[in-house]
């Protein structure tokens, strides 16, 4: 509507619209308003939003790589630094700016992102305050940059997981959906940090949110992948890592990553009681010792660096490349895999921010080479190159350390681009996963949860924990009776059963049931010529299936005395019953009635 | 409750202070900065994905043009030092190069160049994966494929590295094609001479000596090529296209004039030798092919437009060296001619004698012409006797090399 007085004069050129043509347009412009409204119910606004989250997330952690490079570049140089004083004194005097930062600016940014998302999911309502996601920001690119042995990832998915919280507060979101913002931030910053989306909605659906549905599925993917291509459009596409030939010849190769599985389940297993030693120690330190934890850590970062192994410094994705490429011998491996455990353990337990999924491909593609090489020294014959090792590694050091077998063997496959090695990869994997999870039965993630004081769901647990199925509570029918029988006949026949409660077969599907005592009601009240069809509630019985969970049963099973369980192929052939006990016997609780 | 490590005695106990802060932070109010009305939201969501898009942009161009400078530096110093011969020095500055702009080809290729010169076989590996990489961009770059060519002659790979320098050929080069792709050629017949892949070598030469430029290096070149795939005859033509734009060549005569000697061309030989010989008097090689072709043409019974006393004479004296070298060989060997053994050698050796005692009374008949088939009967019995003695006793000299020359010319020209 124009708000131009009716007396002012009204240049000549200028069509005025009549009253009625006003309120027509009015008219229109308030029905495609109402339409496009219409159009959005939450369900689809969701959806859209996990777009708009993808691309702040992908820009953020654009900004954040590029931070990252710029305080390297500008504290240690482009060239790679030996027997210099700044490899003392960057880290440590970074390691000081960030304790005051942590300690007086932004407090909540110690510790694993990973967990303060899934404490967002299932205990903050979805928050995550968004100090945090900028401290992080800043923080950890003073500390990777400055060579502390930590990686960008973990923080980009707490950035991509702040920027979707303080989105999803912002436009007052239903709680339910709130809730799931910060994973699917999660999720974009994640993709975006290792420019591998599958990796990335696989990690975040299997560690963080821990179930599988559609709406949720969706949020993430969408979100995952517009980050990618935020990022890739400013990054480029590049991958990584520089993929060497890899190859898989022999099936009896397999043992050899098996070996290296069960290396790398030891390895994790290693790493992760460190970290579980020390930083409860360290955390319980006086609080003026929190000034100084960062810094000595550096020292001791730099200290290793001095000594010749400047690799362990930062991310280290360089150093992956060269040893992908074979540039190091196997002694060199193995000490860059051990040194690069105590550096990043030293980093993390000290309170830095920054994540430990670089230090653990790192380690992973270290002790995957050396233990190639050392193989090869011993069976010449191995056709696997030092580079197919490397790989394999990562994936190893993911999947022990991490515990997320499923996204370990896509991150690699991912990263390399070649479905070659899919097999290597899973062997060794399973290998290491069953060696971390038998020597460490708590996953990494969950021992910092308990650290914290938090009790999240291990959803390792969850996967693990055997499910109660109908089949294992299932009765045998002893009598059925026919919809189609008289009251007297179906009376006579149950004289010599010692049940109370009997199944009625209808006719020409479904089941019901009747009592002793009614059928014996029945028959005294003189309807024994009656059909049991015709006394029997229209109404026929739910039915269950045997491969059901048996919580689908508790539903049931309060309201029906029997529920016939039938067979999925034919639904009129019965497989057994179940009953309120024998169901409450399954679950050890009470078998009767009150 | 879990143990907690961390404890905030201001706020509730039992908490973590980091759970407690965000307990509390949850309280606090946000602003309500948006209107709740869907299309309005994502009208105001696109504008500030515009805005971050457009601003991010900017950082980033901003921070690529100094990294870009940065690494212009970094690599003309790589260059430096690689030209220098020190290639772990431009590794380094080269690698520090690429940090700064990562998808630079140049960069690159240049870092592959190095890490395959330096050495060091373990660097191989990486030289390939950034070349592969590069390729996959730009197979048609003459550059990277010349570059991937010589990572896999380094191997050995001969499949390879034919591949390769084929695709340098036919790619595109950015300056001199001609000459580049010859240059590719000669490098992928020298890997092929050099990995005794002769057949494929000599289709490469061929097609080489179809391109050549009119210019005496390039044809000299080929000529070596040609006498190291031991395609004589095709290297004395490439010699003698050389000597039409050089005459005084020494080198391209004395290469003739062995080109000439390999091929049996004697009279030709000869010629070029004595030519390289009188421009170029310390050429020991030349002079000793030279006396070896005087040899051969003075002692040839075959040769034409000599008389048939010249012929019957040089059949003697070819009938005598053979009797000599048959005795020195069987001395040398410790075989006893007159008696019969069992051992292979000694028999053959044996053989021959007797073949040589019982065709010397033939040698009487000579002096009839009517006999047409006899000299070649009694020179038969002589080249054997040389074969046999030089399979035996080794390489013969002097006269017995000669006469061995003779039966290898009359053999080719026999087939």
């Amino acid at each position: 509507m124009s708000d131009r007085p009716t007396s002012d004069p009204l240049p000549t050129n200028i069509v005025v619209p009549s009253p009625q043509s006003q309120v027509v347009h009015l008219h229109i412009r308030e029905r495609l308003f109402s339409t496009l409204e219409g159009a959005f119910n939450e369900e689809v606004f969701f959806l859209i939003l996990s777009v708009f989250i993808g691309i702040f997330s992908g820009l953020a952690v654009v900004c954040f790589r590029l931070s990252i490079d710029w305080i390297h570049l500008a504290l240690l140089g482009p060239l790679p630094q030996t027997h210099s004083w700044r490899l003392f004194a960057v880290p440590s005097l970074a390691g000081l700016v960030v304790a005051v930062l942590v300690m007086h600016v932004f407090p909540l940014i110690r510790g694993s992102g990973v967990n303060q998302t899934k404490a967002a999911l299932y205990i903050f309502n979805g928050f995550i305050p968004f100090r945090t996601a900028v401290g992080k920001f800043f923080c950890s690119a003073i500390a990777i940059g400055a060579g502390h042995s930590l990686g960008p990832e973990d923080p980009s998915l707490q950035i991509g997981a702040g920027i979707a919280s303080a989105l999803g507060r912002q436009l007052q979101i239903s709680r339910e959906k709130l809730r799931l913002m910060a994973p699917v931030g999660a999720a974009a910053g994640l993709a975006a940090a290792f420019n591998a989306p599958i990796s990335a909605v696989l990690f975040v659906i299997e560690e963080v949110i821990g179930r599988w549905s559609a709406g949720i599925l969706g949020s993430v993917v969408l979100s995952a992948v517009s980050s990618v291509v935020i990022v890739r459009s400013f990054l480029g596409s590049e991958p990584l890592f520089r993929i060497p030939v890899t190859t898989f010849k022999r099936p009896s190769e397999l043992i050899a990553y098996a070996v290296l599985g069960v290396a790398g389940g030891l390895c994790a297993v290693a790493f992760a009681k460190l970290i579980g030693y020390f930083r409860p120690r360290l955390k319980a330190l006086p609080r003026w010792t929190q000034y100084f934890q960062p810094a000595v850590a550096g020292l001791l970062i730099g200290l290793v660096a001095f000594l010749g192994a400047p690799q362990v410094m930062g991310a280290g994705y360089d150093s992956m490349d060269q040893a992908m490429h074979g540039q190091f011998a196997w002694k060199f491996l193995a000490a860059l895999a051990v040194l690069k455990i105590l550096a990043t353990t030293v980093s993390f337990v000290s309170g830095t921010p920054g994540g430990m999924f670089a230090p653990t491909l790192f380690i992973g593609a270290m002790l995957g080479g050396a233990v190639g090489d050392i193989e090869r020294i011993f069976f010449p014959h191995l056709t696997g190159s030092t580079g197919t090792y490397v790989l394999v590694g990562m994936g190893v050091l993911f999947a022990g350390f991490l515990r997320v077998p499923m996204t370990s063997v896509f991150m690699v496959l991912e990263v390399s681009g070649n479905y070659e090695i899919i097999v290597p990869v899973i062997v060794a994997n399973t290998f290491a996963y069953l060696v971390s999870r038998s020597l460490q039965p708590i996953p990494i993630f969950d021992l910092l949860t308990r650290q914290d004081g938090l009790i999240l769901p291990s959803l390792e647990e969850e996967r693990e924990e055997a499910i109660l199925r109908v089949e294992d509570a299932i009765l045998p029918a002893k009598t059925i009776l026919n919809g189609q029988d008289y009251v007297d006949a179906s009376a006579r026949r149950v004289q010599d059963s010692t049940d109370a409660m009997f199944l009625v077969r209808m006719h020409p599907s479904g089941w019901n049931t009747i009592s002793r005592e009614q059928l014996q009601r029945l028959f005294r009240e003189g309807n024994g010529e009656l059909t049991l069809a015709s006394v029997l509630p229209a109404q026929p019985l739910p039915t269950l299936y045997p491969d059901l969970p048996l919580d689908a049963a508790i539903r049931y099973v309060n309201a029906y005395p029997l529920v016939p369980v039938v067979n999925r192929a034919d639904s009129r052939r019965l497989e057994g019953v179940i009953s309120r006990d024998s169901v409450f016997q399954k679950y050890g609780g009470p078998t009767k009635q009150p | 409750m879990p143990k907690c490590f961390s404890r905030a005695p201001h706020l509730q106990p039992g908490l973590c202070s980091e759970n407690a802060i965000v307990i509390r932070a949850m309280s606090w109010t946000i602003p309500k900065l948006v209107p709740r009305s869907a299309p309005v939201i994502l009208i105001i969501l696109t504008l500030c994905a515009v805005t971050g898009f457009a601003a991010v942009s900017h950082l980033v161009a901003r921070y690529n043009a100094n990294q870009q400078a940065r690494g212009r530096k970094l690599y003309a110093q790589g260059l430096t030092e690689a030209g220098a011969g020190r290639y772990e020095g431009a590794i380094d500055l080269f690698r520090a190069a690429l940090t700064c702009d990562p998808t630079n080809s140049q960069y690159q290729l240049s870092l592959a160049r190095a890490l395959r010169d330096s050495e060091d076989p373990r660097r191989l590996d990486e030289a390939e994966s950034y070349l592969l990489a590069l390729w996959q961009r730009s197979p048609q770059d003459a550059a990277i494929n010349l570059a991937l060519a010589r990572v896999a002659a380094h191997r050995g790979s001969i499949e390879d590295a034919t591949r390769y320098y084929h695709n340098a050929m036919y790619g595109v080069w950015n300056a001199d094609p001609d000459s580049n792709r010859n240059r590719g050629r000669i490098e992928l017949i020298e890997f092929l001479l050099s990995k005794n892949v002769r057949a494929q070598a000599d289709s490469e030469l061929i097609a080489l000596a179809a391109s050549l430029p009119a210019n005496f290096a390039a044809h000299l070149q080929a000529a070596q090529l040609f006498t190291q795939a031991q395609d004589y005859a095709a290297a004395l033509g490439q010699y003698e296209v050389a000597l039409r734009i050089d005459p005084a060549n020494a080198a391209a005569m004395a290469g003739a004039g062995e080109a000439a000697y390999r091929s049996g061309n004697y009279t030709i030989a000869q010629r070029y030798l004595r030519a390289a010989v009188s421009s170029n008097p310390a050429d020991e090689s030349s002079r000793r092919l030279l006396a070896s072709t005087d040899l051969v043409l003075a002692s040839n019974p075959f040769q034409s437009h000599i008389s048939d006393a010249e012929r019957n004479r040089r059949i003697s004296a070819a009938f005598a060296q053979s009797e000599e070298r048959l005795a020195q060989c069987a001395r040398q060997t410790g075989v006893d001619l007159a008696a019969t053994s069992s051992s292979s050698s000694s028999s053959s050796l044996s053989n021959l004698q007797s073949r040589w005692i019982t065709v010397k009374p033939d040698l009487n008949h000579l002096r009839f012409p009517v006999e047409t088939d006899l000299p070649d009967a009694i020179m038969d019995v002589v080249f054997q006797i040389e074969h046999q003695t030089a399979v035996t006793c080794g390489p013969p000299q002097g006269f017995d090399l000669a006469l061995l020359l003779i039966s290898e010319k009359r053999e080719a020209a026999g087939q």
